[in-house]
């Protein structure tokens, strides 16, 4: 009786429910609560695939729970960082982070769900307004500004996806979320909303403002659900769309020359995931079923090593009190296992073989060249050997090595040692037995990434681009680690907006209250000369003969313009 | 103090060893590359070492074009602080 009920509440709604009592739970009890939610959760994927729950509201027919192939491995994924997260937040008392981090985990699982635009709008909203907590839970002045702007950015996705939605409508008569060409204008704003949460070329400086202003716990969460529920949306709604293929690209690419200078190490993080975004938004562009298998596959490994990653830099910010680089070095010495964990987000990230970005780049590099693209090809592969720049060196070597330490830190808590301990689990299990993770991808594909031409090719790829690296060291061309602000597309609303906007602003008042006291000035004009031809104010006490006058005034005009009409 | 430079001469060594690691292994690589006869999945890949060429030079002037970067878009970090 109990898991009938289950299995016809859409998937996420539970954790939503659960969340909202979240509060009054004790600590420790409410971690226990967590994990019960996420497993009642999970269970509704036991219904398997269909249409589960159909609702007629105002006349809409509403899907509330579509599973199907494509839903199914963003879900276990989904519900896999969710119980994460629980682990790596055990030591946090407030239960803000908590109430955030399970509702938005919850919102993103039903939004997956979603078979139609309205029920997908209303979960889509769901996710802004809930993760918006676990960057104003930094408390402080910086955080609030920037979640701000997040929340302003995601709330204006979500109105373009409902207008998008209204327009579609209007054309089409359906409400379903399926499969689209761009084209009309509805389709347009449908894929612009979406494109603002996969942060898109020009419109990801949400990413990179935001992530890194929220909490420890708030972070890890955050890299988890927003871009890959807006990957997951556009392999439904966009797939083979070949726009995508030129986006992706940009994507991959221009995220890089940032990370490689950004001092706080965990925005270098958000660059980095832009980047591996836009592998996802290339394979997604080409549209082929190995393709499509390359993105879900890379979006479900990557947020399990790009959450192993902001997990390790979490951690250093929790003991010692910074994430920025040119502050830290050495650590080594004081977090040994974080240390490890860390150089296994990165090898995995990097795609060294054995690790899960091996198993799961493989599927999208091969679907690139047997369509015969070999520009993006390239662009991908230089990527993937930069990655080695940042990732790889910044993260791991620049922290934990380098230089001596300038703080004596402890090791990261149980709880997170726990959460990164599953989590480099899961990408050495995933990249050394691809066959089992390949079950769970939409299509059956016949695929082995083990090829040895492959392997070789990808080990030389990543040995020599560190190389590089200890070559530019050695010789002292690389850039030091400099405290700065380093610019983005944020800025385009942060200053130039302001900047171009207040001259803007002063011309509209100047014109504006020209205007007005020109009008004032007629107005004075017009009731002097009536005064003038009375000899007397005309606001003071009624004299009969000024009234008679005007009236007669306005008699005479009324007739004259009667006869000229009348002709 | 004493202590602290036997920390950096430590983690100097361990650099050491391991870039000599690293060119052993880029070594093996380059070896197995004439044994193995890669190819690669695009005609340009069938280059001998091409990865580990295109890899080399990529990295370099990925770091070369972020120094420029730096030169454009990189501000005191009090930048924003005033809004």
């Amino acid at each position: 009786m109990m898991s009938d009920l289950l299995t016809m509440l859409p998937p996420g709604v539970l954790m939503v429910i659960v969340a909202a009592g979240l509060g009054l739970v004790p600590h420790h009890a409410r971690q226990v609560v967590m994990f019960l939610a996420i497993a009642g959760s999970a269970f509704s994927l036991t219904a398997g695939a269909g249409m589960h729950l159909n609702l007629e509201l105002l006349g809409f027919e509403m899907a509330l729970y579509r599973a199907d192939h494509l839903s199914l491995p963003f879900a276990i994924v989904f519900h896999i960082a969710a119980a994460l997260n629980v682990f790596y937040g055990w030591h946090e008392r407030r239960a803000m982070d908590h109430v955030a981090g399970l509702s938005y985990a919850g919102a993103a699982i039903a939004a997956l769900h979603a078979g139609d635009l309205i029920t997908l709008f209303i979960w889509w909203e769901a996710t802004a307004i809930t993760s918006v907590f676990l960057i104003l839970a930094s408390g402080t002045q910086r955080a609030r500004h920037a979640a701000m702007r997040y929340l302003i950015v995601q709330v204006a996705s979500g109105v373009l996806l409902l207008a998008g939605a209204a327009m579609l409508y209007a054309d089409s008569g359906s409400l379903a979320f399926s499969a689209m060409t761009l084209g009309s204008a509805g389709t347009w704003l449908v894929f612009i909303a979406f494109g603002i949460k996969a942060a898109f070329p020009l419109l990801n400086g949400w990413l990179q403002d935001a992530y890194p202003e929220a909490t420890v716990v708030g972070t890890v969460v955050l890299s988890a659900f927003t871009t890959k529920l807006a990957i997951y949306a556009l392999a439904r709604g966009f797939a083979g769309t070949e726009l995508l293929i030129v986006i992706g690209c940009l994507m991959t690419a221009f995220p890089v020359f940032f990370a490689v200078i950004e001092n706080d190490l965990r925005r270098v993080l958000a660059y980095s995931m832009n980047s591996q975004l836009g592998f996802m938004v290339v394979a997604i562009g080409i549209g082929t079923e190995l393709a499509i298998n390359g993105a879900v596959a890379h979006a479900f490994a990557s947020i399990i090593y790009k959450g192993l990653l902001f997990m390790s830099m979490g951690a250093v910010l929790y003991r010692a009190g910074t994430v920025k680089a040119s502050e830290l070095g050495g650590l080594y010495k004081f977090m040994p296992l974080t240390m490890m964990f860390a150089i296994v987000g990165a090898m995995s990230v990097a795609a060294f073989p054995l690790f899960s970005g091996f198993v799961a780049k493989s599927l999208i590099m091969s679907a690139l060249s047997y369509k015969g693209l070999v520009a993006a090809y390239l662009v991908l592969l230089a990527v993937s050997a930069a990655v080695i720049q940042y990732d790889g060196i910044r993260i791991p070597f620049f922290t934990f090595f380098r230089r001596e330490s300038r703080k004596q830190v402890t090791e990261a808590p149980f709880g997170m040692l726990v959460a990164m301990g599953i989590a480099s689990a899961l990408c050495i299990g995933i990249g050394s037995f691809p066959g089992l993770f390949y079950q769970i991808l939409p299509y059956s594909i016949d695929y082995n990434p083990y090829d040895a031409n492959y392997v070789l090719g990808q080990t030389e790829l990543l040995i020599f681009s560190i190389l590089a690296f200890a070559f530019l060291m050695r010789f002292g061309f690389y850039p030091p680690e400099l405290n700065s602000t380093v610019l983005n597309t944020d800025w385009l609303y942060r200053r130039l907006a302001v900047q171009a906007g207040r001259p803007v602003l002063w011309a509209v008042v100047a014109v504006w209250t020209s205007l007005i006291s020109a009008i004032a000035g007629y107005r004075d004009a017009i009731w002097s000369a009536v005064e003038r031809l009375v000899h007397a104010p005309i606001t003071g006490p009624t004299v009969p003969g000024r009234a008679v006058l005007i009236q007669t005034l306005v008699l005479v005009a009324i007739l004259a313009i009667g006869y000229l009409v009348a002709g | 103090m004493s202590a602290n430079s036997e920390e950096a001469q430590k983690l100097a060594r361990m650099g050491m060893w391991a870039t000599r690691v690293l060119l052993a292994i880029g070594a093996v690589l380059v070896v197995l590359e004439f044994i193995i006869h890669r190819h690669g999945k695009i005609a340009l890949e069938d280059l001998p070492l091409f990865p580990a060429v295109y890899a080399f030079f990529i990295c370099i002037f990925i770091v070369v074009v972020s120094i420029f970067l730096r030169k454009i878009a990189m501000k005191p970090e009090d930048y924003y602080d005033d809004e």
